[in-house]
């Protein structure tokens, strides 16, 4: 159980190194970084009057919910920290908390840019949890399962990626994870025009949590999407780890070389592309999938019936 | 089986409660007073109406959670009853946006 506990820190504070390193690199010349940006270090900024509890526990809960998102990034089917019955639920919700951590820790600053970044994420939020919700069931109804290690097997056992039955559901998983994870062309929150954000609004020990926490949410968010659609620890050669590590960085690297060569959005751009192109492409996503399915598409060879996994 | 899986939940979460009450703990640095106006009452937010509409859809998004587990299992019907689901969910997002919901005041 502890080991598992630590499996589970080990995944998010790993993947927050490697993303810390790869990610800056990866980015167009001259883009704005973003949530990679510099984070003070050496100075512990205090602002004139922030409220203290909230001001501190904004990079404290990043950190926690990120955190949890690692207990469900299966490497091989034992070598999870836990398989959880419901762990692509348990995902969004708990990737989520980073969201609250940003809100507290901007609003607690009580300093412009502070609770501007705090506003800004929220309206990030009512963007992206719809239509990311809707291109998450689409692997959910094929696999028949909410596990993560059931939706990597049932994929290996079609002999079928999910990216290649559901090519508008990854499409939609890339751009609301661009959202999720404040990446270009989404990073209203961390611009550089509110000077980074909750980045500025921290230093010291605070402001290395919060790059850990920021980068490492790249890294489970890519994770999740190499699982849901590119079979996760499945294939032939090298074992289950490598696979996974290499399609989390592949999927990753997509990401960021994509989303920094767009025009950054800004969140009243996002809400009403979310609210009218995503989330009915996402609706149309559910029905289409579902069609696939019904004409048999990813379903065999299948287990009879109630030897899946299930929900919790 | 259920407590002991989120025993190790429950773990993870008090780790790194633990680790980033360590990092501000550890690092011990000069304190740098930021100079800035107080905010909490200059600001409004411009997304009420998306707010509103967005909790009824995060709402409804759960409930196609547990239908998509067994939806292979059931198949046309559950299919027919989905299409139903969505047809209302999409007439609720034509009306907000007709009504001119889905803008940033």
């Amino acid at each position: 159980m502890i080991l598992s506990a630590l499996g589970a820190m080990g995944i998010a504070i790993g993947g927050g190194l490697l993303v810390g390193l790869l990610e800056r690199p990866l980015l167009r010349r001259g883009a704005e970084p973003g949530p990679a940006g510099r984070a003070v270090l050496r100075q512990r900024v205090q602002p004139t009057r922030p409220d203290p509890w909230l001001h501190a526990a904004g990079p404290v809960l990043a950190l926690i919910g990120v955190s949890l998102a690692a207990v469900v990034i299966p490497f091989s089917a034992e070598l999870i920290p836990e398989d959880l019955g419901i762990a692509v639920f348990f995902f969004i919700v708990v990737v989520d908390f980073v969201v609250v951590g940003i809100a507290l820790g901007g609003w607690g600053a009580d300093t412009p840019d502070g609770v501007e970044a705090c506003y800004r994420v929220i309206a990030q939020l009512v963007a992206y949890v719809v239509p990311l919700g809707l291109a998450l069931l689409g692997p959910i109804m094929m696999a028949r399962s909410l596990s993560t290690v059931d939706i990597v097997e049932a994929q290996s056992r079609a002999g079928l990626w999910y990216v290649v039955a559901q090519p508008l559901g990854f499409a939609l998983y890339v751009v609301t994870a661009l959202m999720q994870t404040y990446r270009a062309p989404f990073l209203e929150p961390f611009a550089a025009r509110i000077s980074g954000g909750v980045l500025s609004q921290h230093g010291g020990g605070s402001g290395l949590v919060w790059r850990l926490s920021l980068s490492a949410l790249l890294f489970v968010v890519a994770a999740m999407g190499a699982v849901l659609f590119f079979g996760g620890y499945a294939g032939p050669w090298l074992p289950g780890p490598a696979w996974m590590l290499l399609k989390t960085l592949g999927v990753l690297a997509g990401m960021v070389l994509l989303g920094s060569r767009l025009r950054p959005r800004s969140t009243a751009e996002m809400l009403a592309l979310s609210w009218k192109v995503l989330i009915p492409v996402g609706l149309a996503n559910v029905l289409l999938v579902g069609g696939l399915i019904l004409l048999g598409v990813g379903q065999e060879p299948f287990p009879p019936p109630g030897s899946g996994g299930g929900g919790g | 089986m259920v407590l002991p899986a989120y025993a190790v939940v429950a773990l993870v979460g008090l780790g790194a409660l633990g680790i980033a009450a360590l990092a501000v703990a550890v690092l011990r640095v000069e304190v740098r007073p930021l100079e800035a106006p107080r905010a909490w009452s200059s600001y409004r937010f411009g997304f009420a109406t998306f707010a509103l509409v967005f909790l009824a859809f995060d709402m409804e998004m759960i409930f196609m959670y547990p239908w998509a587990v067994v939806f292979a299992d059931l198949g046309m019907k559950a299919f027919l009853d989905m299409l139903v689901f969505i047809g209302l969910l999409s007439a609720g997002i034509a009306y907000a946006w007709r009504m001119g919901g889905l803008k940033w005041e």
